[in-house]
């Protein structure tokens, strides 16, 4: 079907213009650049993402080795020391009595949220570039909110007790407070977790069945367990597009709901500086930017070190997530200065003080920090095509991205903290053993993400393949371009 | 059995037992902060521990000080506690029902054993006087002999606060139950105003027009902190009276 | 399929399976077939892309997964709905927090949302299981070179013309024409 689309492209160009000769150039320039337009069999594109999850050099298994220390050292023994301790251990204090777990989970749920604004946002809106790396980001939001769950756990004095907060019949007749929005933020990341990792797997059923039918040995079996049996049917696929339809449209109400909520947890609480009823767009918002910024990471390194990559992910994607980067960047700047705005011009006197406080404060380099490295360097270097078409250029700037939205949450979590309405309870937070916890979820997000690039087609190839046979080229006039149509 | 819409929201008149405290006669001797940790079994922190803010006081004696060395003025010294409010912005945010209103007593409930540690209320508690276990703390023998058997002793990850001491309440209201009387204003006190040699802490009841605590509270220049925010405390302070 | 071989095996009938490199000839084939008298559903076609029902002119399919999805969602709203309104009558004495309302107004709203998505959500990926009936490891017609691209097209034939359909179909341009196997995944 791809070769049945590839002469396609060539037949309608060659007979849309009669000298073929000067179009070829137009034509290699469109295939260079738009994976959609360079359309291979299926089956080799089939072998190249199969050869793309066995390819393991040693570099791979080093990284990997290394991480699972880290993950065993700085998460496991790490939190174990501290549920037997308790959270002396940790930096927390009076006032600011939540801190970096609280911050990680934040951040995490930050991340979450690209997979699913790649794979269902651009699925509804049917942006084309986003088929080769929907799983990419995908693969984001699950492993992203195991480690939201990891910190939210952490950070309860009592985790041993954590099934307290679901709502299940008990002998006691104790059921959870669903006043509270920590409540909430259980349903909403509980729903959004189930949710996220469901709306990954159905569009890989058939891709695992590509991968049963073109592997042997243990792969063979893992592969066939988890296609369930998938043919490709014409009912499978009906029953499959519907559900993943359904998918698209109802996870983006629940991913804003769950940063939402998420901010909620803030904005709720009767304390200068979190009572701000814009916190929960800027929140959402917030966590796109981190988000995109770390889905331009990871596709870099997928594109650098996986093998075969190279023709999946090509300059245009990164040029495509780049142009979401920047807008994302001046919305965030947006409802920055919004809730700053409104909160310098009400002349509540606890909270001038917080501003004061983030600003001139001992962590006022955090809050310049925060600003530089979330608008000016995005908009410095995502303006131009070409930058911003770099693989490593992107990363860099996502990984600042990144560092900036972290210290955006760290000064509304523990900076903000250090302020409230009793001057004489006013103290810093430094943190502890919160750092190597910190390290932990990090280690363990790459690590399982390093695992699944090895397990599970990092490609949607059937949904590459679809977009290839959607798109041709047309000419109007003298001017080729590219058209697609609506197979969906 | 009460169904919900039975229940009386609380408000300004509805507070049951308060206190008023005078900081034009508290000296910042302490005494009150001693007698409350020894009538509630709280633990002894340390100093390292106490010295990065994690001092656990039900009660605590702020000072403060205005100018610049060497004109500097004391300001009254304020103790601070539980203000037991009405609407108390702790309770709805614990995921657990940990602290809740109490019907009977009209006031802030911590439940030991149901919290789970989540912290969210001593962040919403705008008054900060709520005190994590950030670990099990030491008590080298004798100490454990001087346990007030009335009061449930709390382990690491558990939030407490100041009960108004609840055990006392209790107490006195069964000894008064058994006489076949009501509870007499000035029967017993806190731990913390029993120990006050200024007498500048008064508990009983609010509700009671006739009680020393409402006689004080309503000589007409008491204060309640951060009575702005619509948390009906019930506490009533004293300054410059 | 895979259920009816025996039937089959029995009425002197056999399941034929032509494999197509591409749309247009699979979707003459099924043309075809039609005029020679086999229907729509003695046929079925498998494919390593979601091919519509209107590209190969069949009939659609039907598919429980919308209704499932809002059975679900239904499901999910009364569990909200008990924990919301139900929960509080359940204790020996209300629970007060604060000076909210026992059945509060706003968080009854974030609660009903959240839930309601989780079960239509769950029970819409429950329907992709229950409509196709996966997991489903029995031995099933199969050819793994729809996985790289290809259209199979399976119809039942008497076992006496099937050398006519072979050739049929051979003409329209499958690339082969053979019994189907049941086969291993």
């Amino acid at each position: 079907m791809a070769g049945y689309n590839n002469n396609a492209v060539h037949k309608k160009v060659e007979s849309a213009h009669p000298k073929a000769e000067s179009h070829h150039h137009d034509e290699e320039h469109f295939r260079e650049k738009h994976l959609m337009l360079d359309p291979l069999p299926r089956g080799q594109m089939n072998d190249m993402v199969m050869e793309s999850m066995t390819t393991t050099s040693w570099k791979f298994w080093a990284v990997f080795g290394l991480l699972s220390v880290i993950v065993a050292v700085c998460l496991f023994y790490v939190w174990g020391y501290m549920i037997s301790e308790g959270l002396g251990v940790t930096g927390k204090n009076r006032p600011s009595y939540w801190g970096l777990f609280l911050v990680n989970t934040v951040f995490w749920i930050g991340i979450s949220h690209a997979g699913t604004f790649i794979s269902a946002i651009l699925r509804v809106f049917k942006a084309e570039f986003r088929r080769p790396f929907t799983r990419a980001a995908e693969l984001m939001t699950t492993f992203g909110l195991v480690q939201a769950g990891f910190s939210v756990f952490m950070h309860l004095g009592r985790v041993w007790l954590f099934y307290w907060l679901l709502p299940y019949p008990n002998q006691r007749m104790l059921w959870p407070n669903l006043h509270s929005p920590l409540s909430w933020d259980l349903l909403a990341i509980t729903t959004y977790l189930l949710s996220s990792t469901m709306y990954l797997f159905l569009p890989l059923i058939p891709d695992l069945a590509m991968a049963r039918d073109k592997s042997t040995g243990w792969r063979k079996t893992f592969y066939k367990t988890l296609a369930l049996g998938f043919r490709g049917t014409e009912g499978e696929w009906t029953h499959l597009r519907n559900a993943m339809n359904i998918f698209a449209f109802a996870i983006i109400p629940v991913m804003f709901s769950v940063h939402t909520i998420v901010s909620w947890d803030f904005a709720a609480a009767t304390r200068p500086g979190w009572n701000s009823t814009i916190f929960g767009p800027y929140f959402v918002v917030g966590a796109l930017h981190s988000g995109m910024g770390a889905v331009v990471m990871v596709l870099a390194v997928v594109r650098g070190t996986m093998k075969n990559m190279k023709y999946f992910i090509r300059p245009e994607h990164f040029d495509a997530i780049g142009k979401l980067m920047l807008i994302i960047s001046m919305a965030w700047a947006y409802f920055f200065f919004n809730d700053y705005m409104v909160q310098w011009y009400g002349g509540d006197k606890w909270t001038k003080q917080l501003l004061h406080f983030h600003e001139a404060g001992p962590m006022g380099w955090m809050w310049f920090a925060m600003l530089i490295a979330n608008i000016a360097i995005p908009w410095a270097v995502l303006w131009n095509p070409k930058w911003r078409s770099t693989p490593w250029i992107v990363f860099v700037v996502g990984l600042i991205i990144n560092f900036g939205m972290y210290l955006e949450r760290y000064i509304i979590v523990p900076v903000s903290l250090s302020i409230n309405r009793m001057p004489f309870t006013w103290r810093l937070y430094y943190p502890r053993v919160e750092v190597l916890l910190g390290i932990g979820t990090l280690a363990f997000f790459i690590w399982l993400y390093m695992a699944a690039s090895r397990l599970i087609p990092l490609i949607p190839v059937w949904e590459v393949e679809e977009g290839q046979m959607a798109h041709e080229l047309k000419k109007f006039g003298r001017e080729t371009v590219v058209s697609v149509s609506e197979l969906e | 059995m009460i169904k919900p819409e039975e229940i009386k929201m609380s408000t300004d008149e509805s507070g049951k037992w308060g206190m008023v405290i005078d900081q034009d006669i508290c000296t910042g001797c302490q005494a009150c902060v001693a007698a409350c940790a020894m009538e509630n079994n709280i633990s002894f922190v340390g100093e390292a521990d106490s010295g990065y803010g994690r001092s656990m006081h039900w009660i605590r004696i702020e000072r403060f000080w205005e100018g610049e060395y060497p004109e500097v003025k004391m300001t009254p010294n304020q103790p601070m506690m539980c203000q037991q409010c009405g609407s108390a912005t702790c309770e709805p945010v614990c995921p657990a029902f940990a602290t809740i209103h109490s019907q009977a007593e009209q006031l802030n409930l911590q439940v030991y054993n149901r919290c789970i540690g989540t912290r969210y209320c001593a962040n919403n508690c705008p008054y900060q006087v709520r005190s994590f276990n950030w670990r099990d703390y030491e008590r080298p023998e004798p100490l454990p002999n001087q346990f007030n058997p009335d009061v449930t002793v709390r382990r690491r990850g558990v939030m407490e606060k100041c009960t108004f001491c609840i055990q006392r309440i209790h107490k006195a209201q069964d000894k008064a139950k058994s006489e076949g009387r009501e509870v007499l204003d000035g029967e017993f006190t806190t731990a913390c105003a029993q120990a006050c040699p200024a007498s500048a802490i008064t508990f009983g009841r609010v509700d009671d027009p006739e009680s020393l605590v409402s006689q004080l509270a309503h000589r007409g220049h008491g204060v309640k902190h951060l009575e702005e925010l619509g948390t009906l405390p019930n506490v009533t302070y004293f300054k410059g009276g | 399929m895979a259920d009816n071989i025996s039937r089959r095996e029995r009425s002197g009938q056999v399941s034929l399976l032509a494999v197509f490199p591409d749309l247009e000839p699979a979707a003459d084939a099924i043309d075809h077939l039609r005029t020679l008298g086999i229907s729509d559903d003695q046929m079925n076609v498998i494919s390593g892309i979601p091919v519509t029902e209107a590209m190969l002119g069949r009939p659609n399919q039907w598919t429980n997964v919308p209704r499932l999805a809002g059975g679900g969602a239904v499901l999910g709203f009364l569990g909200a709905v008990f924990l919301m309104y139900g929960v509080p009558y359940l204790y020996p004495y209300p629970i007060q927090v604060s000076t909210q309302a026992v059945i509060p107004g706003p968080p009854t709203v974030v609660v009903l949302f959240e839930i309601t998505m989780l079960g239509m959500l769950l029970s819409t990926f429950l329907g992709v299981f229950l409509d196709s009936y996966f997991p489903n490891y029995r031995p099933m017609e199969y050819v793994k070179e729809v996985s790289d691209g290809k259209i199979a097209v399976f119809f039942i034939c008497p076992e006496e013309s099937r050398e006519k359909f072979t050739k049929a179909m051979t003409a329209l341009g499958a690339e082969k024409v053979e019994v189907a196997e049941v086969e291993h995944l």
